[in-house]
């Protein structure tokens, strides 16, 4: 066959779906004239009309639905093929998303340690969301994701699941902040200032739920943009913050909560699938190690005690 | 604290009746928890804590089986009661049903096998001096619709409203029916969960029949918590919605409960009423635990 099948397939599936030449285009990425020549070589070399061409629409013949599903399932198989390819290939470095407030020691121990272990394989280090990360694994352009939860984990495997006790950060001087330890009821009657970045709706959700659970039901959640804003509404006693234990800035005191009630929840994800190994599996085995060591990051005792109502089946 | 139980009662249209007790402190909460109160299918509760006892002494083979023959089902709406064909089951199968889902015609053949002055006896051995069981299911079915003047109870239901009726069922009345109070019933909750109430292996059945109790809009709906085990039997009789229960929390926190509710409205189906009997009781849990460190 003479023509690029699957760059011609491509063509000819967006026009197939667009039905109109200029958004085939567009999407594409391409001018119209090359999109019109490219479809009349693959009717060609097809050796049938794919589309029907009246002056004010764009349809498909028989043989164009007949070939759609073909297509699509041809080019699906392509990228299949880019995907195993990429990674069963030696790639020059490993491609790591990481939360984009991992603490900067955490940073550097990750790229030494793991020097220690493959100093022939650079880190490629990708601060972001987790929500980016979780894009970005489905997409194969990230072999490791240091994620935050809860988060939807369909189609990836996790490593222990890793906690960091919240505490509270209060005004200095403020009456709950006399006491070394606090209890979340001892908080009732503030309100709560949430990052806005990086806090899915079912995070927000837990941790409302879990400070309900300790008695402790803000006046109202503020969503902060910024750190800064956060530090201004805690200033001014306006609202309380939950966070791990952090240096606190001036004017402000960070007290930890009895019995570590709230945690915030971390693990390493890949891809599900095969059970990792060489270079991947070494890169999950540092990143847990160093998350314990220095993020302080415990493992997450989780027991579920399930109800008849929700047992199995049920 | 029991204002603010009180409170919710109120609000969810109910008079109702709290103890609320730590099974190792002993520290407790009331809401009138010394009134007498109807049991309904909380029978069942002292009805196999004396089918146990009775196993334990040898008076009965928990896996002796029972043949219940088809067209004598008891009134009900769960388990063997709603099945058209024989069934052929162990007693303590039986018991499991009548725990787990308030299987009434099960219940029924338990305490036949049992026998009703035993469940009397085991409550003045446990030293439960105000409660005691004074029938069957089918009894009590039996008077219902003998003091309503009907023959179903969906009729029963339709007629519930009219004025004098509710005062006429002889069930409704603690004085006339199973009754207790909700201090002895978190007694005999602690004294199945401290192995008191028969030998250890026995108890441990009881706790997991119990624990297998499926309904989930009553004392669970208070606890919304994955590590936290909740088990516990309902009892439910017209405008009357009991449950009483054990809440375990992960710190090893043990809490027997015992709510008893009575709905001004004669509406069949209340959520609110039910619901109101979970948050009671995690409020009065809340207290207990003093909302320390793992609440």
């Amino acid at each position: 066959m003479a023509v690029n099948l699957v760059g011609h397939l491509e063509c000819f599936v967006a026009v197939a779906e667009e039905l109109h030449f200029g958004r085939a285009a567009d999407r594409l990425g391409m001018a119209q004239p090359p999109l019109s020549q490219r479809i009349q070589r693959l009717e060609k070399e097809l050796g049938t009309r794919l589309f029907d061409r009246s002056s004010r629409r764009v349809a498909l013949t028989a043989s164009g639905r007949l070939l759609l599903e073909e297509a699509r399932d041809l080019l699906d198989r392509a990228g299949r093929i880019l995907t195993v390819a990429e990674r069963a290939g030696d790639r020059a470095t490993l491609r790591v998303g990481i939360p984009e407030d991992l603490d900067g020691a955490v940073v550097a121990s990750l790229i030494g340690t793991f020097r220690d272990v493959r100093p022939d394989l650079p880190l490629e280090l990708r601060p972001a969301l987790t929500e980016d990360h979780l894009r970005a694994l489905a997409d194969g352009t990230l072999d490791v994701g240091v994620l935050r939860h809860p988060c939807d984990t369909s189609g990836l495997a996790l490593g222990p699941m890793l906690g960091e006790p919240l505490g509270a950060l209060l005004p200095d001087g403020s009456p709950p902040a006399a006491a070394p330890e606090l209890r979340l009821a001892d908080l009732e009657g503030h309100d709560l200032v949430v990052p806005r970045r990086g806090n899915s709706s079912a995070a927000l959700e837990d941790l409302l739920a879990s400070c309900a659970r300790h008695g402790f039901v803000p006046g109202a959640v503020h969503e902060s943009p910024h750190p800064q804003f956060t530090l201004g509404l805690v200033l001014a006693g306006t609202a309380v913050a939950l966070v791990p234990r952090t240096p606190a800035a001036p004017g402000t005191v960070w007290r930890p909560l009895l019995g570590a009630p709230l945690l915030r929840r971390t693990s390493c994800a890949w891809r599900a699938g095969a059970p990792p190994e060489g270079p991947i599996a070494d890169l999950i085995d540092v990143t847990t190690r160093v998350l314990r060591t220095e993020a302080a990051m415990t493992p997450v005792p989780h027991r579920v005690v399930l109800r008849p109502s929700s047992g199995f089946l049920a | 604290m029991t204002s603010v139980i009180e409170g919710t009662f109120r609000e969810a249209g109910v008079a109702g009746w709290l103890h609320a007790v730590d099974l190792d402190s002993g520290r407790e909460v009331g809401v009138r928890p010394d009134e007498s109160v109807v049991l309904a299918s909380v029978f069942k509760v002292p009805l196999l804590v004396a089918f146990f006892r009775r196993a334990a002494a040898g008076g009965l083979d928990p896996v002796e089986r029972a043949v219940l023959p088809p067209g004598d089902r008891v009134a009900g709406t769960t388990g063997t009661s709603v099945l058209l064909d024989e069934v052929r089951m162990s007693l303590r199968d039986l018991a499991c049903m009548m725990i787990t889902v308030s299987d009434n015609t099960a219940a029924d053949a338990v305490l036949a096998r049992v026998g009703l002055e035993h469940v009397n006896r085991a409550l003045v051995e446990l030293g439960l001096e105000r409660t005691r069981v004074t029938g069957s299911a089918s009894d009590l079915h039996a008077s219902l619709m003998a003091d309503a003047g009907v023959t179903d109870p969906a009729e029963l239901w339709s007629r519930l409203a009219e004025p004098g009726m509710s005062g006429r069922l002889s069930a409704l009345d603690p004085a006339r029916s199973s009754h207790g109070t909700p201090r002895e019933l978190t007694r005999l909750l602690a004294a199945i969960w401290r192995d008191e109430a028969a030998p250890p292996a026995e108890c441990a059945q009881m706790r997991r029949m119990l624990g297998l109790q499926v309904w989930p809009h009553r004392l669970a709906s208070g606890f919304p918590y994955d590590d936290v085990l909740v088990s516990g039997k309902t009892g439910t009789l017209l405008n009357l919605r009991n449950e009483i229960g054990v809440v375990e929390y992960p710190d090893g926190g043990r809490y027997a409960l015992a709510v008893f509710t009575r709905a001004r409205s004669t509406a069949a189906t209340h959520p609110r009423a039910d619901a109101a009997i979970g948050t009671a009781a995690r409020l009065a849990v809340q207290e207990l635990r003093g909302w320390a460190t793992s609440s």
